[in-house]
């Protein structure tokens, strides 16, 4: 038995003598190694390792939670009290519960990694190469921003006084990140680029090519300027519709919904979005970020449609929220931290492909804008009433030739508004090492604002 | 919460390969936070943290390395990774500890630790009361308060043996106001360097209040115009524009790679002449101040721009040797889990003389913003944008209506130049600013502003 095996269980024992029953540890354990260089030099190095771990637990059915990163004689202690402190002032209406195994779980299709075999030395020979590509490739790059290559691996293990053992791997097989990041110059003009992808094989990954992309990113955008003020229509990129769906991921917990959070409350079953969007939620994904057969509830995870051809099928539910809903958990229960109470969110969440490519949906529009970047999600981005108005770039499109770019405009709009107004859903699905992931979309109009706009 | 002589020993085993200098943050830090949804008490949680970091430098390249082992093999392990990483060359010279000190230290009244659960739900309660009252329309309020005793330990091969206790506490009122088909939120979120005694100055009810005014006053407002207008943005979060069109590009972080757009321009004018701008981390117990910085140097007020005039750059340990000068005390980082680099404090636009009514009066048509949301701006670029959370639409020098989902966008360099009038009240307001060490507390300031134009992003 191991040292935590150990502390774990004196943990359980210790909760149940102090009243604290039942009780649940929740354990992480995580271990990254990067390296970064700028300018052809070695400039960092790290290094971590992370143990972490929370405890939940009921006092007259009342929950509360604590946790720690000490694990020393104090440490058990220190989580009882603090469960018992905070379970005496819990008064939501309706309680957490924490339940024993479920009847059964998922297989996982299992992964392929190598990213263990790759030594800190072939680490800092791809940051080099990246960088060396992105210079070779236009001698417009001016400066490297830095280059980055990152393993990581993790553990988290749920364990509680009902009879529930379970571990998984965060995430699958560990991933192996890797990416660049540019200044381009060309006269009075500068503009930033990058490129990163993610990969469980290493030789799937090519420091050449992510460098080429990266320095392709950063002058594609040399010299440019705003459009005017006025609604377009535009093509969202992948990672601009990716960047968005993450940030309004919320509208679809039934968490938020239930607390008013969100304005789908109740609206299962209605028209939420044009016909051709279908978003799924597939913790089954083989090789997906948030991959997983259990949620944080201890419940099998299972793939369903959020959104099936434009009608809202579910929401996404744990244990608690389905309770108050009278439906089944959709095993989307999540913790955002070891030691605080569970929540709900997505798992490998994604726009289902069309059938036709980016450059398609781009040639169809015949005059508009490609969005290529956005920025100011934190600020510019209200998920509760789905408005945002965020910076942005990209290129105008002439007869459905990719032409100028654009830069310092802004795109307003509103997300659910956004959802109805999508023409098609094109055929590039791409997550690059993130659970959210999307396609490019053509979208009827968006509102922009540039800064050549004439003040009436 | 270290033995000397342990310190000495790992940082010798750091330094042994050739590292010219070796560094061990320590901390242990205890936190508490409530959340009260539904004018119910959500969730209470209790956290300690605990773990050390070892950075070791070599020239301008640095090594760290972190763990939440904190005993004497668990540091050896981690200084041994990081001398691996270093071939080659001669070991460090012994270490001896000089500077053995404790940082200036306010009396903390009330500590957090110290400070029963229940009364700080009290404070929520009142506040969510507070916020409902204001109207039906108010369907939601969800409040919250957090706070944290950290305690650290940091020693370097220079001799510096220093600890440190720094105590937060911040306080959190949201409110949305529906009328069925929208919503809008409105949120207020005091914070200090302090126990619990943030409540002697902050009243709850007024930050519940505020709160659902302002989701209530949005969701009765129009759209606001987009195009290019002159604003005049207020006091307070206000000072989030300096923050992110300037402040961030002020750092040694883009400043020694020549990524900044101000690299190169010290005694330059890079402001209108009204534009004095600060980073004080001295003020005592506000929510940006430090004792010392997490690199253990003890915390400075920098004059960043005098009259428009580029005075200092902030500046780390490591952004100092890159650019060849001396670290400012700026060394900031979220917790041990992060190398530290150079960051803001307490960063403000002092008061100048304009006069607020006035200011407004001669704007002709344009926006003011009243409350702004946060922002966040690309260093290389300068170009910014944030988000205005109460905005009022002003037409011939008058405020005519409420707007809502404006953002305010531009170039760094360009808006300073831009600012034409400065008023004579400065107040601050906190934030969490994010970067490449973290998270960390910041205040923002400044007094109402005037900018003559600058594009405004609305519908």
């Amino acid at each position: 038995m191991s040292q935590m095996d150990l502390f774990i269980q004196k943990l359980l024992a210790a909760a149940k003598a102090a009243g604290v029953d039942p009780a649940e540890v929740c354990y992480v354990e995580s271990s990254s190694f990067s390296v970064e260089a700028m300018e052809g030099k070695i400039e960092q190095y790290e290094v971590s390792s992370a143990r972490r771990l929370g405890l939940r637990g009921a006092v007259e059915g009342r929950m509360g939670y604590a946790s720690t990163e000490a694990f020393d004689d104090g440490a058990i202690a220190m989580l009882v009290s603090g469960v018992k402190d905070s379970a005496a002032l819990a008064e939501a209406e309706e309680q957490e519960e924490i339940y024993g195994m479920d009847d059964a779980y998922p297989e996982l299709t299992p992964v392929e990694s190598d990213i263990d075999g790759v030594s800190p030395e072939d680490k800092i020979a791809m940051c080099l190469r990246m960088e060396e590509a992105a210079k070779a490739f236009d001698a417009r790059i001016s400066k490297s921003q830095g280059a980055f290559v990152g393993t990581s691996r993790g553990l988290m293990r749920l364990v509680n006084s009902k009879g529930l053992d379970l571990t998984a791997e965060t995430p699958q097989g560990g991933i192996l990140s890797a990416g660049v990041f540019l200044v381009a110059k060309d006269g009075d003009s500068t503009t930033t680029g990058g490129h990163f992808e993610a990969t469980r094989r290493v030789g799937d990954f090519d420091p050449v090519a992510v460098g080429q992309a990266a320095a392709e990113e950063a002058v594609s955008q040399l010299h440019a300027r705003p459009v005017e003020s006025g609604v377009y229509k535009a093509v969202l990129r992948w990672d601009v519709m990716q960047a968005m769906l993450a940030t309004f991921s919320g509208v679809f917990s039934a968490e938020n919904a239930q607390k008013k959070l969100s304005l789908l409350a109740g609206r299962e079953g209605e028209t939420i979005a044009a016909p051709c969007v279908t978003l799924i939620d597939d913790p089954l994904l083989p090789g997906g970020m948030a991959t997983a057969a259990f949620d944080a509830d201890g419940a099998a995870c299972r793939t369903k449609a959020v959104i099936l051809d434009g009608v809202l099928e579910t929401l996404l539910h744990n244990r608690k929220t389905a309770k108050k809903q009278g439906v089944e958990t959709t095993g989307n229960a999540s913790r955002t931290g070891v030691g605080g109470p569970v929540r709900v969110a997505p798992t490998n969440l994604f726009l289902q492909p069309g059938t036709r490519s980016a450059a398609d949906l781009i040639r169809d529009m015949d005059d508009g804008l490609l969005i290529t970047d956005i920025s100011g999600l934190h600020a510019g981005a209200n998920p509760i009433s789905g408005d945002f108005s965020l910076i942005a770039r990209g290129f105008l499109v002439v007869n459905g030739e990719i032409g100028r770019p654009v830069e310092q405009i802004t795109v307003a709009g509103n997300f659910y508004q956004l959802l109805k107004e999508i023409r098609e859903v094109g055929s590039d699905l791409i997550f690059q090492g993130r659970s959210i992931g999307s396609p490019s979309v053509a979208v009827e109009a968006i509102s922009v604002s540039g800064a050549d706009s004439v003040q009436p | 919460m270290l033995d000397q002589n342990v310190a000495a020993e790992v940082l010798s085993c750091a330094t042994r390969t050739g590292g010219d200098f070796a560094e061990i943050f320590l901390e242990d830090r205890r936190s508490q936070s409530l959340s009260m949804r539904a004018s119910r008490i959500e969730a209470v949680s209790t956290s300690r943290m605990h773990g050390a970091g070892i950075r070791v430098f070599d020239g301008t390249r640095a090594i760290y390395v972190h763990t939440n082992d904190t005993s004497r093999e668990g540091l050896m392990d981690c200084a041994a990774q990081a001398a691996a990483a270093i071939r080659g060359r001669e070991p460090g010279k012994p270490v001896g500890f000089s500077r053995w000190t404790a940082a200036r230290e306010e009396e903390i009244r009330l500590l957090p630790t110290d400070t029963p659960a229940a009364r700080k739900a009290e404070k929520l309660r009142a506040a969510d009361a507070a916020a409902r009252s204001v109207s039906d329309e108010i369907v939601q309020v969800t409040c919250g308060f957090a706070d944290s005793v950290q305690d650290v330990l940091i020693c370097n091969t220079e001799g510096v043996f220093v600890t440190d206790r720094r105590v937060y506490s911040r306080f959190r009122v949201s409110a949305v106001a529906s009328d069925g088909h929208e919503n809008q939120s409105g949120t207020v979120s005091p914070g200090a360097g302090v126990g619990f005694e943030l409540f002697d100055t902050v009243d709850p009810e007024d930050c519940g209040r505020m709160a659902a005014t302002r989701a209530r006053t949005m969701l009765h407002a129009d759209n606001c115009p987009a195009g290019v207008y002159p604003v005049v943005i207020d006091g307070g979060f206000g000072g989030v524009i300096f923050h992110e069109a300037c402040g961030h590009s002020l750092e040694a972080t883009s400043v020694a790679y020549g990524l900044s757009e101000f690299s190169g321009k010290l005694g330059q004018q890079i402001a209108a002449e009204c534009v004095t701008a600060v980073d004080d981390g001295t003020i005592p117990g506000e929510w940006g101040s430090t004792h010392i910085d997490d690199e253990g140097m003890p915390t400075t007020r920098l004059v960043l721009i005098r009259n428009g005039i580029l005075e200092n750059y902030m500046i780390d340990k490591l952004g100092g040797r890159r650019m060849n000068m001396a670290p400012t005390g700026s060394g900031r980082r979220e917790s041990y889990q992060w190398a530290p680099t150079s960051r803001m404090r307490n960063t403000y636009i002092a008061a100048g003389h304009d006069d607020e009514a006035a200011m407004i009066a001669t704007m002709g048509t344009g926006l003011y913003a009243k409350s702004m949301g946060g922002g966040s701006v690309n260093p290389a670029t300068g170009e910014f944008n944030f988000a205005v959370e109460e905005g009022y639409w002003v037409e011939n020098g008058v405020i005519v209506r409420p707007v809502r989902g404006a953002s305010l966008i531009g170039k760094g360099g360009e808006i300073l130049r831009k600012i034409d009038r400065v008023g004579g009240n400065m107040s601050m307001a906190q934030g969490m600013c994010g970067s490449s060490s973290g998270s960390i507390p910041v205040n923002v300031g400044q007094p109402m502003i005037r900018v003559s134009s600058i594009t405004v992003g609305g519908k």
